[in-house]
């Protein structure tokens, strides 16, 4: 993720310069943003300039001024000062908007590649400050994405998520969040970047559509076979993905209800025979793919093999993952995906 | 959009129930209509029509939600409305085009409110709306209703910038008018700081909106000022007010006829007259008049007025026949201090062949008059009199013969345009200041004496306001000069023969008052009075201070402050000096607020400062609680005072009533507890 150091957005005017000049301003620019997941606002890092919108207020003004020089308008002046001056004013007001407010970012939830990743940013002002109005957030990575809007109440914390595609699996830095308003009057545009510390770990991307999940074997299981799960005499059961041949009366209607909203397959029950049956996700049974796509196709196994409550493990080269179930075992394992070599 | 698919209007939800969209939506056409209203009565009737149609059309859309209609059908009624400005006014171009040309833009503009670029379009075109009605009229209550504007259009702007949530209008108007009130103390420098120039072009001439005197005296265009009740100029004498009699306002002196119309002489060109003099007899009157805008070449000064101060951005002149010329029309208020001689002697004295066209009447015209002159000339009893004996004879005609003097006369001149003057002297003798002062020189100068008419003011309301006499558009006046040899120029006011009244007390006209006023006057004609008189002073403030501020008034405020003999170069770098002083301040205040950020935090830096003065290992990040465990661990008893205030600034801090900032007390007495410890 190298790409979202260079993503802090450099002023436009930067692009024009030679090389190791806009290196070193890079540098600086860099330098100036330091990554932290708390960031207070202050005269140092808001930055302000006129819209569009406040170009054409100065245009407005120039010919307002202009028509009340000449017809000697006195009250022509008024309006253009009034307006004149209720715009310098907004530009102070703009950039009071930002200045003072604390950024706080949450440690953001673990997500899939190709998924956006949703940051929990909190926002507040100095105690006994004012309301703060039309704060917008977004990544600085999709730049016509809408921004998420935001009020601060006076003297409280406001939320804020604004979604992040992330591209790799792996630790994935978060690009700059930019953070803007135009309140009150919309003539200018104040503005900050801030370089979150924290780093989203990116699971791989889900393979679609997913293949079905392998088998689950008696005995063919190689390594340890270590079952978790107490045995309660022998009427122990056990689910597993529904098969052909699997009577009415095995499959377990209820169960079923959510893997098949999620577009999976009925769950049966495993009596006790299946005790021995294991499902192993393995490297080697996505054979003939690159390794990304195996590791695709193996995070959505885990995900599917998660939905159906059954037990699963996990081996990668140099890597393996006995069978269980639950939340923390499904994190390890996709952990373990995502993090591979 | 087919009128069946909805009801033609939704029942009204009330307007807490108002979808947040269609609330703003109504709330900004709700200023538009305000900011159109005092426009639409100045405007053609199509024009009024569609502003309002288009705006109530709009309202029914965002009401009941439907689409906004394609940009086909706005161009369609765009072209109808340029179509239709081009048939009232015979051109697109031009102040009154303009602003009915502007009007329909801006509730068309309504109807494409898409982007937020449509959104500031609309702001914008409603600020040239606001400022178009001061070309109008710029008195207080407009100044009033468009504050308002001004504030809507803010609030608007606001609104738009408040995407979140169903902020209420309340809100955005506070917000709008802190803006506003942030801004103001700019508004006030610029205000009275900005170097005030002269028009940098010409400005485009619109007489038809130009009230006041007129530029000829056509019959029945004096009526129609008469009845103006609006203040044409105020003057103030400082060593005491002269009878109303005297006030006779000089406009412009009118000396050619051609038959219906009276024109002013055009110019003094090749050279003055050489016989031209004045002659200043009798007390000097000091006086200092406030002058409407006449949107005319010269300046009603007081008889006479030999020498003017001069004027920044406008050249004057006077000019043989005693008005005083402008390079160009009066577009602005004026302030002039002058001396008027009263009794005056305006010559030339002796015969002068330039007199001769001033005897001269147009052939053909009011023959029954000419006829009826020459009659009267050979009376027996004016048999070799002299201009002022005719002249008297003339006015004790006037005065003895049946004429009344009346604002309605009727049109004359209508059934033969060649006999106007024939038809009121001979016929009807109904009219007013013009009929007669028109006749009274037409009779002169069949008479063979030079005459001419003068208009101005004539009068003055009765009793002053804030030590300003004011003379209204009502007390526009036309009245007649002949020359005598000797004497000169002779002032004749034939009006003054059939109604001294409105001469001699200077009374104005007074119109029917409107039905509110009328009841209020029956009930109690003081208070009536009171209202007036207290109306009046406030105008008066606001036009002597705010209209009436111009470069003068600039330089005066800079000699005030201590610059000798000021130019405007002096007043650019004065307001260049504020500005920079206020940048300055700006940044000072950013800095010390960077400071102030967290009040807190120096609070503790500060307790951390003073308690290891007295050997304390106090880092600022400990809470006052635990220092206060550490100051009495190592002072014991001793310390108890020092412990108690920082367990209380525990309490201040993170107690159920804690506080938003530190007090400064609290600190201070830290500090003397510390002190006496150590």
């Amino acid at each position: 993720m190298s790409a979202s150091s260079t993503a802090v957005p450099m002023p436009r005017a930067a692009a024009a310069l030679p090389g190791p000049l806009r290196r070193r301003l890079q540098a600086w620019w860099l330098g100036r943003h330091t990554p932290s997941d708390t960031l207070l606002l202050t005269q140092r890092n808001v930055y302000i300039l006129p819209t569009r919108a406040g170009l054409m207020f100065g245009a407005t003004l120039v010919v307002l001024l202009l028509a009340s020089i000449n017809y000697q308008l006195n009250l022509g002046y008024v309006l253009t000062f009034l307006l004149a001056g209720s715009g310098i004013a907004s530009m102070h007001l703009t950039h009071n908007t930002l200045r003072g407010l604390t950024l706080h970012l949450r440690p953001p939830p673990p997500v899939h590649a190709g998924a956006a990743a949703r940051l929990d940013i909190a926002l507040s002002g100095p105690p006994g400050g004012r309301a703060r109005h039309g704060i917008g957030l977004r990544m600085s990575t999709n730049a016509d994405s809408a921004l998420a809007w935001t009020d601060v109440p006076a003297g409280a914390h406001a939320q804020a998520q604004v979604g992040c595609v992330m591209p790799a699996r792996g630790w994935g830095e978060l690009p700059p969040v930019i953070l803007e308003t135009r309140f009150p009057l919309g003539l200018f545009r104040a503005w900050s970047v801030w370089r979150p510390a924290s780093r989203v770990l990116v699971y791989p991307r889900l393979e679609f559509p997913a293949a079905p999940l392998p088998a689950a074997h008696a005995s063919a299981a190689p390594g340890p076979a270590q079952r978790q799960r107490p045995e309660q005499g022998g009427e122990t059961e056990g689910l597993r993905a529904y098969r052909r041949g699997d009577s009415l009366k095995q499959v377990l209607w209820k169960k079923s209800a959510r893997p098949l909203a999620a577009g999976g397959d009925l769950v049966s029950r495993d009596t006790a025979t299946a005790v021995q049956h294991e499902l192993w996700l393995d490297w080697q049974q996505c054979a003939g793919l690159p390794p990304e796509e195996r590791l695709s196709r193996l995070a959505a196994w885990v995900v599917a093999a998660d939905g159906q409550g059954a037990d699963h493990g996990l081996r990668l080269p140099g890597v393996e993952i006995p069978p269980s179930q639950g939340d923390p075992h499904r994190r390890r394992c996709l952990e373990a995906l995502a993090l591979w070599q | 959009m087919r009128a069946g698919d909805r009801p033609f209007l939704p029942r009204w939800p009330g307007w807490q129930h108002l979808p947040r969209d269609t609330r703003d939506t109504l709330f900004l056409l709700a200023v538009i209509a305000w900011t159109a209203l005092p426009h639409l009565l100045r405007l053609p009737a199509w024009c009024a029509a569609m502003t309002a149609g288009t705006l109530l059309w709009r309202a029914r859309l965002a009401l009941v939600g439907a689409p906004l209609p394609g940009r086909r059908v706005l161009a369609a009624v765009l072209l109808v409305a340029a179509a239709l400005t081009q048939w009232s006014f015979g051109s697109v171009l031009g102040r009154e085009p303009g602003v009915a040309l502007l009007m329909v833009l801006m509730a068309l503009k309504t109807l494409e409110l898409r982007a937020r670029r449509d959104a500031f379009v609309i702001f914008f075109l409603g600020f040239f709306l606001v400022l178009t009605h001061f070309l109008y009229s710029q008195s207080l209550p407009v100044a009033v209703a468009m504050l308002g504007s001004v504030w809507g259009l803010l609030t608007a702007l606001v609104l738009a910038h408040m995407p979140v949530g169903r902020p209420s209008l309340r809100t955005a108007a506070d917000v709008a008018s802190r803006t506003a009130l942030l801004g103001a103390p700019v508004m006030v420098l610029l205000f009275v700081m900005f170097p005030r120039v002269g028009p940098l072009w010409g400005v485009p001439q619109d007489t038809r909106a130009a009230t006041g005197l007129s530029d000829s005296l056509y019959m029945g265009s004096v009526a129609e000022i008469a009845q103006d009740d609006r203040i044409a100029l105020r003057v103030r004498f400082p060593d005491g007010a002269p009878r109303p009699e005297a006030l006779y306002f000089r406009g412009a002196v009118m000396s050619r006829f051609d038959g219906n119309e009276w024109k002013p002489q055009s110019t003094d060109f090749p050279a003055p007259q050489p016989g031209a003099e004045l002659r200043l007899d009798g007390p000097a009157l000091r006086y200092e008049v406030t002058l409407e805008p006449t949107r005319l070449p010269w300046l009603p000064m007081l008889d006479a007025t030999p020498e003017l101060p001069a004027i920044d951005g406008l050249s004057t002149r006077r000019r043989d026949d005693l008005s005083w010329a402008t390079n160009r029309p009066v577009t602005e208020r004026l302030r002039i201090a002058a001396t008027a001689y009263p009794g005056y002697v305006l010559g030339p004295l002796e015969p002068d062949p330039a007199l001769q066209a001033l005897r001269r009447l147009p052939p053909g015209f009011n023959p029954r008059l000419l006829a009826w002159a020459g009659e009267f000339g050979r009376r027996p009893d004016l048999a070799g009199a002299d201009a002022s004996r005719q002249a008297a004879a003339v006015l004790a005609h006037i005065r003895t013969a049946g004429y009344s003097y009346t604002l309605a006369p009727g049109l004359y001149g209508d059934t033969d345009p060649l006999g106007a003057l024939d038809e009121f002297w001979l016929d009807r003798k109904r009219g007013f200041c013009e009929h007669f002062a028109s006749a009274f020189v037409v009779v002169m100068r069949a008479l063979g004496v030079p005459a001419r008419i003068v208009t101005g003011y004539q009068g003055a309301d009765p009793d002053p306001v804030d030590g300003y006499h004011l003379v209204r558009q009502s007390n526009a006046h036309a009245w007649a000069e002949y020359w005598q040899e000797g004497r000169g120029w002779v002032r004749a006011d034939p009006t003054a023969a059939v109604a001294p009244d409105r001469v001699e007390r200077g009374n104005r006209l007074l119109p029917p008052p409107g039905a509110l006023a009328g009841a209020l006057g029956t009930v109690s004609p003081r208070l009536l009075a009171q209202l007036r008189g207290l109306w009046e002073a406030v105008d008066n403030r606001w036009n002597q201070w705010v209209l009436n501020y111009a470069r003068g008034q600039q330089l005066d405020l800079l000699e005030r402050l201590g610059v000798h003999s000021p130019s405007w170069q002096d007043l650019a770098r004065l307001l260049a000096g504020a500005i920079g002083a206020l940048g300055l301040a700006g940044a000072a205040w950013a800095a010390w607020d960077r400071r102030r950020q967290d009040p807190w935090r120096r609070q503790s830096l500060a307790v951390a400062k003073a308690l290891r003065r007295v050997g304390l290992p106090a880092h600022p990040h400990e809470a006052p609680r635990s220092l206060a465990a550490q100051v009495r661990q190592r002072h014991g008893h001793a310390g108890a005072a020092v412990a108690g205030l920082l367990e209380e600034l525990d309490l201040r801090r993170y107690g159920r009533h804690a506080e938003a900032r530190p007090s400064r007390g609290w600190l201070a007495r830290l500090r003397r507890e510390v002190r006496r410890l150590g």
